[in-house]
């Protein structure tokens, strides 16, 4: 007569959780040392589940709420970034081609050309997908603020024909800011998601 | 762990959230740190890389409550964000140090009799061992989640989740109170 095999952890494991065999059920019925296996692994699990639970040393909550606001802040302004950039240029354009001989409308489109290449390579990045830290969101949103006023004054229409020479600086300054932004995302930010 | 909100509180706190409201998500990550805090714990290394969980684990929820359709349980959305990003930890480290640390525990364990309580034997696991045993027998998760969740096979979770009870019970003694 042949030895009789126990079931092996991973047959009790499947039993003790409704799937064993048919099988499995009929040996530990019939072998107390089985039976006894069975009855370890109930009371394994049971002593898992009544472990305490661990309390965060420190309070997160600051830096979630600072990193989210700053991610939020992020997303809105991506979104609004290109609907500024487009009516400024429009405005610009407008202008420069009414008055095209002026010699300081070749730097104003000269600075222009420069911030959309940049403004391209920036949404290359895909920022509103990047995670960053604290620190890093800090920076991200000064420059953010900077930008946004650039982009209001650019918005001012009778800005070119006020003063040519200020609205290059402005694209110039513009397409600055949007290169330290290229920046900090290509070398402080990661991406994000699951 | 069960539902610590009830789903018209949660459905509530998610609404308000999304529209900008910082004190629900202020109420919500109250209501779920220490939960998401005890399963970093228990899928991580360190209790920094616990923390850093707990941090990203509420990044994600901010960035995705709109993924949330308020059909199902708010914490098991909740729980499977921040296993899925503690288990990546795993993988940016490419598992470098699993199979030889599976090895060692093996020699060092198997070996000499050890006397330990639960808590010190769970942590001795190699971390996948202790990651499954923690998502099958405690948080409910089945095998299949599980190979999901850890981009392996439904056999490699069962037959982790056999060789981790094995151990727990050479090194506590079967039917030792820990």
């Amino acid at each position: 007569m042949s030895e009789m095999r126990h079931a092996t952890s991973e047959e009790l494991l499947a039993l003790r959780d409704g799937e064993g065999s048919a099988w499995t059920r009929e040996h530990v019925a019939a072998c107390a040392a089985c039976a006894a296996g069975l009855e370890d692994l109930e009371q394994m699990r049971s002593r898992l589940r009544a472990l305490p639970s661990f309390a965060p040393p420190r309070d997160r909550w600051p830096v979630v709420e600072q990193a989210a606001r700053s991610e939020r802040r992020r997303r809105r302004f991506s979104a609004g970034i290109g609907t500024l950039a487009a009516a400024a240029v429009l405005v610009l354009g407008f202008a420069v081609l009414r008055h095209p001989k002026a010699p300081e409308d070749a730097a104003v489109r000269q600075a222009m050309a420069e911030s959309a290449a940049m403004e391209q390579v920036f949404r290359s990045l895909q920022p509103d997908q990047r995670a960053l830290t604290g620190r890093t969101a800090g920076v991200v949103a000064d420059l953010e603020d900077r930008l946004a006023q650039v982009d209001a004054a650019l918005n001012d229409p009778s800005a070119l024909r006020a003063d040519p020479e200020r609205v290059a600086g402005l694209w110039k300054q513009r397409a600055g800011l949007l290169s330290a932004l290229v920046d900090v995302h290509e070398t402080r930010a990661t991406y994000a998601g699951l | 762990m069960t539902e610590t909100l009830p789903l018209a509180e949660a459905k509530s706190l998610v609404a308000r959230a999304r529209a900008g409201d910082f004190g629900a998500l202020e109420r919500l990550y109250r209501t779920y740190e220490r939960p998401v805090y005890t399963l970093a714990r228990r899928l991580t290394r360190s209790a920094e890389d616990a923390e850093d969980v707990l941090q990203e684990t509420f990044l994600e929820v901010c960035r995705s409550l709109r993924q949330w359709r308020g059909d199902g349980s708010l914490w098991g959305w909740i729980r499977t964000i921040a296993a899925s990003k503690a288990l990546m930890r795993y993988r940016r480290e490419k598992l470098r140090e699993w199979e030889p640390l599976d090895d060692d525990v093996a020699r060092a364990g198997e070996d000499v009799p050890l006397r330990m309580d639960l808590e010190a034997a769970l942590q001795r696991l190699p971390e996948r061992s202790r990651a499954v045993v923690w998502l099958h027998d405690v948080e409910g998760y089945t095998h299949e989640e599980i190979a999901e969740l850890m981009g392996m096979t439904t056999s490699f979770s069962k037959s982790q989740l056999a060789r981790a009870h094995d151990r727990l019970r050479r090194w506590l003694g079967a039917g030792v109170e820990g």
